[in-house]
C-alpha cells in the first residue's frame, strides 16, 4: 500500500486543516498540465488525490491508520478531477491567476464576487472555509430550441431590378436544454498573511450561459476589525495602559497573541507615556513567505492616579523623585 | 434533525424565490420613474441572472459573523451583490399597485435604519428548505409580490412591494447561491471579549 502521509508530506498527527492545506499546495505543483515532461505526472497526481480522499475522511483515515491501504473497504473511487474542483472550480487547470483563454465568440455567464469576511486570527494561522455552491447548470432536455440568434440582412427581389433589403433575426436549432440546480462543496483557503482584497477564483463556478460557458466565482478577502490588534502590512499594533507606578518601577506582563500564545513583556526601566516596544517576529506571517513574520508594536500609555494626593504624599513624592522644575515650552507638532 | 449545512448563514450570497409567483428577488441599475426615484427592485423568472444575488448581513458590522446561522426573528440586511445597495422600503407608493415601494438604497452596503428586515420563520433558524417571510423593521410591512408586471424597459418583471398583511404572496425560499457552512468552532477568539 501507498504511504498517504508521505505523499501529502504531513505527519500522522496532521489536522484536517493541515491535510487540506498540503493537498491544495501539492495539487497545483503536481497537476499533469503543469508537468508535461514528467512521464509519471499522471500517476503522482492520482496518488495525491487518493491520499487526500482517504485522509480527509475521518472514517477512511481511521481504517487506513489501522489496516493500511488494503484495509479500506470500498476502495476510493472518486475521480481526482472531482476533488480538485472542490478547491479550484471546474476548469481548475488554469493556474496562477492566468485568465481563461477568452474566445470572443463563446458567450460567457456572469462572474460572481463574494466578499469573504476573515478575522485576524485566520490571517495569522490560516483556515479553510467550506461553502456550498448551488447553481443552475444547463442539462439536455427533449426537443429543440433556438440558439445563437443574430441579426442578418436579407435581400428579396420585388420585380425586375427592384430589390428590398430587410433585417431579420436568424437563429440556429440546438438540442434543447433546461437549467437544473446542482450543488457542490467548495473549500476556500484563507492563506496565512492574506491581504485585504485578495481574490480566490473558482473557475466555472459562476453563473451559467446556455449558449456558452459559465462565469467564475471569486471570493474576495475582507479582513474584519479586531478589538486588540491593528494591522499595517505584516506588522501588528496594539496599545497597553499601565499604571503610573508600573511606568516608574517596571512590570511583567503577557499579551495573548492571535493563536493563543503568550508574548511576554518585561520592563525594569522607566516607561514613558507614548513609549513604543517592538517585538520582532511577533507580527503576521508574510503572505509570500510564511516563515518571515512582521513585528508587534506595543504603545504604552500611563494611567495616572485620579484621586487628589494628600499634602503628606506630595511631599513624599518630591523627596522620592528629587526632580526639579522643567516647564519647557516648545512646538511639539513641527508641522505634523 | 436538520444538518447545520441546511441553514442560511451570515455572509452567504443567495437568490430568493417567491414561492407563489415563482420569481426571484432582483435589482439592477434602473431607477424608479415614480415614488422615491431610487434603484428599482423587481421579481424575475430567470434562474441564471447574476442581478438576483443578495448577501445576508447582520444589522451592524460584526453583529453576525461569517457562517453564523440566521435565527428566526433576527434582523438582517440584504445587500444587492452587483450594485452594493441594500433592500429598503419607505412610505412611497409602489409604481403599479400603490402598495409600499421597495427599493435598493445606500452605497457600498451602507444605507440607513430602513434597510433592516426581520426574518420570520418557524423554529430556531432560517433553513434553506423553508419558505420564510421578511418583515420590515421600520414599517412592519412584508416583502411581497402579487403578480403585476412591468412594461418596457423591464418588460415582464414583477413588481415587488411591501404589504401590511402576511399571506402566501410574501413567502420566499433560498435557491441558488453560495452558502457558507456554519463553522464547527467560532471563527475568531475576539467575539468573547
Amino acid at each position: 500500500g501507498r504511504d498517504f502521509y508521505k505523499i501529502l508530506g504531513v505527519p500522522r498527527s496532521a489536522s484536517i486543516k493541515d491535510i487540506k492545506k498540503a493537498y491544495r499546495k501539492l495539487a497545483l505543483q503536481l497537476h499533469p498540465d503543469r508537468n508535461p515532461d514528467d512521464p509519471r505526472a499522471q500517476e503522482k497526481f492520482q496518488d495525491l488525490g487518493a491520499a487526500y480522499e482517504v485522509l480527509s475522511d475521518s472514517e477512511k483515515r481511521k481504517q487506513y491508520d489501522t489496516y493500511g491501504e488494503e484495509g479500506l473497504k470500498d476502495g476510493h473511487q472518486s475521480s481526482h478531477g472531482d476533488i480538485f474542483s472542490h478547491f479550484f472550480g471546474d476548469f481548475g487547470f488554469m493556474f496562477g491567476g492566468t485568465p481563461r483563454q477568452q474566445d470572443r465568440n463563446i458567450p460567457r455567464g456572469s462572474d460572481i464576487i463574494v466578499d469573504l469576511e476573515v478575522t485576524l486570527e485566520e490571517v495569522y494561522a490560516g483556515n479553510f472555509v467550506e461553502v456550498v455552491r448551488n447553481k443552475p447548470v444547463a442539462r439536455q432536455a427533449p426537443g429543440k430550441r433556438k440558439c445563437n440568434c443574430r441579426q442578418e440582412m436579407r435581400t428579396t427581389q420585388l420585380g425586375p431590378g427592384r430589390f428590398q433589403m430587410t433585417q431579420e433575426v436568424v437563429c440556429d436549432e440546438c438540442p434543447n436544454v433546461k437549467l437544473v440546480n446542482e450543488e457542490r462543496t467548495l473549500e476556500v483557503e484563507i492563506e496565512p498573511g492574506v491581504r485585504d482584497g485578495m481574490e480566490y477564483p473558482f473557475i466555472g463556478e459562476g453563473e451559467p450561459h446556455v449558449d456558452g460557458e459559465p462565469g467564475d466565482l471569486r471570493f474576495r478577502i475582507k479582513v474584519v476589525k479586531h478589538s486588540i490588534f491593528e494591522r499595517r502590512g505584516d506588522d501588528l499594533y496594539t496599545n497597553v495602559t499601565i499604571s503610573l507606578v508600573e511606568s516608574l518601577v517596571g512590570f511583567d506582563m503577557d499579551i495573548t497573541h492571535l493563536d493563543g500564545h503568550k508574548v511576554h513583556i518585561s520592563r525594569d526601566k522607566i516607561t514613558r507615556p507614548g513609549a513604543k516596544l517592538w517585538k520582532k517576529g511577533e507580527g503576521l506571517p508574510n503572505f509570500d513567505n510564511n516563515n518571515i513574520k512582521g513585528s508587534l508594536i506595543i504603545t504604552f500609555d500611563v494611567d495616572f492616579p485620579k484621586e487628589q494626593l494628600s499634602e503628606e504624599a506630595r511631599e513624599g513624592i518630591k523627596q522620592l523623585l528629587k526632580q526639579g522644575s522643567v516647564q519647557k515650552v516648545y512646538n511639539g507638532l513641527q508641522g505634523y | 434533525a436538520k444538518s447545520d449545512a441546511g441553514l442560511v448563514t451570515c455572509g452567504s450570497v443567495l437568490k430568493l424565490f417567491n414561492t407563489q409567483h415563482r420569481v426571484r428577488l432582483h435589482s439592477h441599475d434602473i431607477k424608479y420613474g415614480s415614488g422615491s426615484g431610487q434603484q428599482s427592485v423587481t421579481g424575475v423568472e430567470a434562474s441564471d441572472d447574476a442581478n438576483s444575488y443578495w448577501r445576508i448581513r447582520g444589522g451592524t458590522e460584526g453583529e453576525c459573523p461569517r457562517g453564523s446561522p440566521v435565527r428566526c426573528g433576527q434582523a438582517v440586511r440584504l445587500t444587492h451583490v452587483l450594485t452594493g445597495k441594500n433592500l429598503h422600503t419607505h412610505h412611497f407608493p409602489s409604481p403599479l399597485t400603490n402598495n409600499q415601494e421597495v427599493s435598493a438604497f445606500g452605497e457600498d452596503g451602507e444605507g440607513d435604519d430602513l434597510d433592516l428586515w426581520t426574518v420570520r420563520c418557524s423554529g430556531q433558524h432560517w433553513e434553506r428548505e423553508a419558505a420564510v417571510r421578511f418583515q420590515h423593521v421600520g414599517t412592519s410591512v412584508f416583502l411581497s409580490v402579487t403578480g403585476e408586471q412591468y412594461g418596457s424597459p423591464i418588460r415582464g418583471q414583477h413588481e415587488v412591494h411591501g404589504m401590511a398583511s402576511a399571506s402566501a404572496h410574501n413567502k420566499w425560499k433560498a435557491m441558488e447561491g453560495i452558502f457558507i457552512k456554519p463553522s464547527p468552532e467560532a471563527p475568531g477568539g475576539h467575539d468573547e471579549l
